[in-house]
């Protein structure tokens, strides 16, 4: 059996690789001519961002507690409260994103089929089900391949918080750097010896190594030797600085507070440094026992941070062209259960954006009045991937292939909602 | 097709209408007439046992008997010089199995060759045999997954014997570092993890039987057999893993088992018909339906319409409200009594009926959506289906997985034999005569069919032993060479001219840091817990009482507590040191010593995968995700690791072994040739020796921190020539 798939293999290959070499390799291959091209054809109408902030809300975010609030009998704890929006009103406990509010776009109509954590987290960070036979890549990944490395030091994407980060089927140089702790910086950053002996050993190490590196001259050699540039670019330069929040000012600090706060000033010293992906994970949405303790913690404390993050964005005028999204695997049930908790609820869920060319003060979509089907204009796990993807201008229906030969593009063919760009 | 055959057949057009014009080169180029007087120009190639290789003037070589040749010529042929180039193999050498290797290596390179001969590209020619100090690396990190110990090397390369290198291959072959290595190796491939389905079931029986396995060498047809058709509990039959692996994803699991046993990429068909090749989603689903009748799970039926998990369940309720235990504690016990008992009614089993459908979306019009679809084998080719393999009895549908694994494992089934032989050549020489091992497609449009055929016959003529299979592989000149140093550009065939330089894999580069600090107890530090991890947890549902369950919860929580007794309280001073007599009573499976929250024991002995973070993932380690997962690329993260992380701070330390091992030598010459014995298995250079010399008089004692610090950072270090 012959296979004419194989010789188109062979094709995408070799431009999977070159492209992948490109984002890669970074500056000496990367040519900045290249990534305005492809920056230069995107979707339909797309946003305006250079970077996004992501905030993954881990465990499944209650979307009646937070961006779509209710009256009836599935309102929970607290009444709805007004915002500076006009006819926008968000959940009790968001007082400070109530004042906020006037900058954010809410897609109320977000609906997916998937309601365990692990694969419903995978599917909102992909816009692909969890398969056995490959790994999809995350937005971070998706931009390096097309649009190259977003700076010539540090790296073009990054996760704060636990949890593994890969590059999908992408080669790992394409992974996001994680970042366990906001406040220990880049991990194994810090040499273990003093500098002067640090030196010492690198060029003992070059000269060492002359002789292997000349025999052979070859692509994965040279690459790994490019690595060892690279990170010591980084390591030797200010820009290891963004990583370091105790470079922030007093008042800055206090604007953001302790925890997840902590992780968003990170977010925002890395964008403003020049990484185009930033995605904060926080945890403890899970929330089928008390809802309304959760919430006065963990939802006062994603409050608390998500708005300081839209202050500081406005007057450090990132904003214009960094665009935040909140996000989660899935919503919580509209019914209060025993335990006083919300419980997995897939069926429809809320997720936020602002900044970067996003309307504010506009709602897409919505639920039914009790939040327990949507009713209008329902939202994909697709078709928020290829949201995010336009609002960053990558080409979203532009197919690429994997390893494999299998074809994929950012979002699996989900539809942007264009209607949050203004 | 038989390649043979086929050059025969062309020989013979040769023959017949030669004429004898075209004798430019006159050095090598003759007139060869054969016993019924038909003559051929061509030049002598070799002479491998009976078989004499001609090259005519387009540079083809042909293969023809030597009795085929009149007598006269026979006699020349024995007194001629194999060409340069050829493998450097006597006539009885060329006829061993490994010399058959070289011989059609050649081969592919003279083909290869005559066609970029045309092009006028340069002709590709063979490395020159790699060294002794090449080797005795190579081999120790492609046999047992780590470099060579300082006294390892040294044996090796002070060693006399004219047979030393296939003598080193026997011991490595018959070593445990072997089974470690090819472990991690099925680990990455099978995609292994410690974790299965609920919190409870771990992978630990189906981790041990696959080493038990490799240990004993076991038959890969017997291997994969067990695996498809294992049934029952995993701990009380490991191989039950593999379809666990998946369970609940049986279509996710017939994709990864066509594509790693049988060499065949049919993912695309398992949603919809293959875009460009000829698999149809019908065809996906008839292959599923061996496993049609085939679940992972007891339900009622099971116990006989009855729920005993249920029942104890509610017994242990009742249990501890009379006992006043409050609520927040209940259902915490709860949870792990419930996992426990899940895990207990995880069992392979199969079902008298094959309930494999199309799905409930199927579009295309040959077959309703839903319809039942019934077992059938898939062919790569119209002959395929004569061949014994397909002679399956496909009887009840309990007997359905044992046709699939009867069929998949037979010698003649047209894929499974190639694709393992593929995959341990691809391992040794660094690339596949097929470069995608998990899609062979077609055979004949390889870089050297003939070889990928030999390679494919070899392992049914060995009998599916893949540790013989990789002797003959080690022990062939075509392994041995030096390893290729320009570069194959993506996408041109690779022809074997020596194997490919290659980056040290996660496991190997995290081994030979545990050579460097362990020295020789690298290999004897094991993880034991699968057998206590199963007498733990076993139950019989249908007659345990409460007493039983709770006797198991504490046997559980044990199991910590023994991995906890197992972890040695001496630092980096105590490795490579035997335990005093004084000592506690050894654990079994060694003492295991800890620096910072690294376990020093090998990456096939800890957990699986290791967690995100640890420097086996920084170096590519896979995730287990997908088949063949691991990377070798690098990574800033990975760099930092080497740079500044705790593995190279261990190395630098002035109590481990290698400073122990310098500390014997004399001179600062002494002691760097001892640091590069060590790590990069060779002596130092003139030159490298007068930088180092140089280094010691400007730092003293703290230059030897520095030296070592470098050379593992070196390329030189993590890839393997």
């Amino acid at each position: 059996m012959s296979n004419p798939f194989l010789k188109l293999d062979a094709a995408s290959r070799r431009q999977f690789m070159l492209n992948t070499a490109k984002s890669a390799l970074g500056v000496s291959v990367l040519s900045h001519f290249d990534a305005l091209q492809a920056a230069s054809e995107p979707a339909a109408k797309s946003g305006k961002a250079k970077a996004v902030i992501a905030l993954y809300m881990g465990g499944g975010m209650t979307h009646i507690d937070t961006w779509d609030p209710k009256n009836g009998e599935t309102k929970g704890f607290k009444d709805p409260l007004k915002t500076n929006a006009n006819g926008i009103q968000l959940g009790g406990y968001m007082t400070k994103m109530a004042k906020q509010a006037d900058k954010i776009s809410i897609i109320r109509s977000m609906t997916s089929k998937n309601g365990a954590h692990g694969p419903g987290s995978y599917l909102m960070h992909t816009g692909y089900d969890e398969r056995g036979t490959i790994i999809h890549p995350t937005l971070g990944s998706w931009a390096q391949h097309h649009l190259g490395r977003s700076h010539k030091t540090l790296p073009s994407s990054v996760t704060i918080g636990t949890g593994n980060t890969n590059a999908g089927f992408f080669p790992p140089s394409l992974a996001p750097i994680p970042i366990s702790n906001p406040d220990g910086g880049l991990q194994n950053a810090k040499s273990t010896v003093d500098d002067s002996t640090f030196r010492t050993r690198l060029s003992l190490m070059g000269e060492l190594d002359g002789g292997f590196r000349e025999k052979f001259n070859v692509a994965p050699v040279k690459a790994y030797s490019e690595f060892y540039d690279e990170t010591m670019k980084l390591l030797t330069s200010t820009d290891l600085e963004a990583f370091d929040l105790s470079k922030e000012s007093a008042d800055t600090q206090k604007l953001y507070g302790n925890g997840f706060g902590r992780s968003c000033m990170l977010a925002r010293r890395l964008v403003q440094n020049g990484v185009r992906y930033v995605e904060v994970r926080m945890g403890g949405w899970d929330m089928h026992n008390d809802v309304d303790a959760s919430m006065s913690k963990n939802g006062a404390a994603m409050d608390a941070g998500f708005a300081a993050l839209l202050e500081d964005l406005q007057k450090t005028g990132l904003l214009a062209t960094t665009m935040v999204v909140m996000f989660s695997e899935f919503g919580r049930t509209p019914r209060i259960n025993e335990n006083k908790g919300r419980d997995h609820f897939p069926k429809v869920f809320s997720t936020v954006f602002a900044g970067g060319g996003v309307k504010g003060g506009f709602v897409y979509g919505s639920s039914d009045a009790d939040g327990k089907e949507p009713t209008d204009k329902p939202v994909t796990p697709q078709d928020f991937i290829a949201t995010v993807g336009a609002g960053l201008g990558l080409p979203i229906e532009k197919v690429v292939f994997s390893p494999s030969g299998r074809p994929f593009t950012v979002g699996d063919k989900g539809k942007a909602v264009s209607e949050i760009f203004a | 097709m038989k390649p043979n055959q086929a050059t025969l057949a062309t020989l013979c057009c040769v023959l017949m209408g030669v004429s004898a014009a075209h004798a430019e080169d006159a050095n090598s180029s003759r007139l060869w007439t054969d016993v019924k007087g038909r003559q051929l120009e061509a030049s002598f190639v070799m002479l491998a046992g009976e078989t004499i290789t001609l090259q005519t003037k387009d540079g083809i070589p042909h293969n023809i008997p030597l009795a085929s040749l009149s007598a006269a010529d026979q006699q020349i042929a024995k007194t001629l010089k194999p060409a340069e180039g050829m493998p450097s193999v006597s006539g009885a050498a060329a006829s061993t199995p490994s010399g058959k290797i070289d011989v059609l290596v050649a081969q592919g390179i003279m083909r290869a060759n005559a066609g970029l001969a045309k092009d006028k590209k340069p002709a590709i020619k063979q490395n020159p045999l790699a060294t002794d100090e090449q080797f005795v690396r190579r081999i120790y990190l492609d046999v047992t997954g780590r470099i060579p110990n300082y006294d390892e090397t040294l044996a090796f390369l002070n060693n006399k014997s004219q047979n030393k290198r296939s003598e080193l291959i026997d011991k490595l072959l018959a070593s445990d570092g072997y089974t470690s290595h090819m472990y991690n190796y099925f680990a990455d491939m099978l995609r292994i993890k410690d974790q299965v389905d609920n919190r409870l079931l771990k992978g630990l029986p189906y981790i041990k039987w696959l080493k038990d396995s490799i240990a004993e060498n076991k038959g890969w047809d017997k291997m994969t057999y067990e695996l498809m058709t294992a049934n029952g509990k995993l701990w009380n039959n490991g191989a039950a893993g593999y379809l666990l692996r998946d369970a609940g994803m049986p279509l996710d699991n017939l994709s990864n088992t066509l594509s790693v046993f049988l060499g065949t990429d049919v993912a695309c068909s398992q949603c919809h018909d293959h875009p460009f090749a000829d698999w149809t989603q019908v065809q996906f689903y008839e292959m599923a339906s061996f496993f049609g009748a085939t679940t992972t799970k007891l339900n009622g039926k099971d116990f006989g319409g009855k729920d005993p998990s249920k029942k104890l369940l509610a017994e242990i309720d009742h249990l501890m409200e009379e006992q006043g235990v409050d609520q927040k504690a209940i259902k915490q016990k709860n949870r792990t009594i419930s996992d426990l008992l899940k895990a207990n009614e995880v069992v392979v089993h199969d079902v008298g009926e094959n309930r494999m459908k199309l799905p409930h979306d199927y579009k295309y019009k040959d077959h309703n959506p839903n319809d039942p679809v019934a077992p059938k084998f898939i062919t790569w080719a119209k002959a395929d289906e004569k061949a014994p393999a397909y002679k399956q009895d496909l009887g009840s549908p309990e007997a359905l997985r044992t046709s699939f694994a009867k069929w998949m494992t037979d010698k003649s089934n047209p894929r499974f034999a190639m694709t393992m032989a593929n995959r341990l050549w691809a391992r040794a020489m660094g690339v596949g005569v097929i470069s995608t091992l998990t899609n062979i497609d077609d055979p004949t449009k390889s870089a050297n069919p003939e070889l990928l055929q030999h390679l494919a016959n070899e392992m049914v003529r060995l009998n599916f032993n893949m540790k013989e299979f990789q002797r003959v592989i080690f022990n062939s000149q075509s392994y041995q060479r030096e390893a290729t140093t320009y570069e194959v550009a993506m996408g041109e065939p690779y022809f074997f001219q020596g194997p490919m330089l290659r980056r040290m894999s996660a496991e190997q580069a995290w081994d030979s840091y545990m050579t460097l600090v362990l020295g020789d107890q690298v290999d004897k530090i094991k993880n034991t817990q699968a057998d206590v991890y199963g007498r733990s947890i076993d139950m019989d549902l249908e007659n345990s009482t409460v007493q039983t369950l709770a006797s198991k919860l504490t046997a559980m929580q044990n199991l910590g507590n023994i991995a906890k007794k197992q972890l040695g309280k001496g630092g980096l001073a105590a490795a490579g040191k035997k335990m005093q007599e004084d000592d506690e009573e050894e654990m079994e499976g060694g003492t295991v010593l800890q620096y910072g929250n690294m376990k020093l024991m090998r990456a096939s002995e800890l957990e699986q995968p290791s967690p995100a973070g640890h420097f086996l993932r920084d170096f590519g380690q896979s995730d287990r995700l997908i088949t063949d997962g691991s990377a070798k690329d690098g990574s800033v993260p990975q760099v930092l690791v080497m740079m500044n992380g705790q593995a190279q701070k261990m190395m630098t330390e002035k109590d481990s072994l290698m400073f122990r091992n310098m500390a014997k030598a004399k001179s600062p010459a002494d002691k760097i040739e001892s640091i590069y014995l060590s790590i990069v298995n060779r002596r130092p250079t003139l030159r490298e020796k007068g930088v180092l010399t140089k280094e010691v008089a400007a730092h003293g004692e703290n230059a030897y921190a520095n030296i070592i610090w470098a050379l593992i950072n070196t390329r030189e270090f993590t890839f393997i020539q």
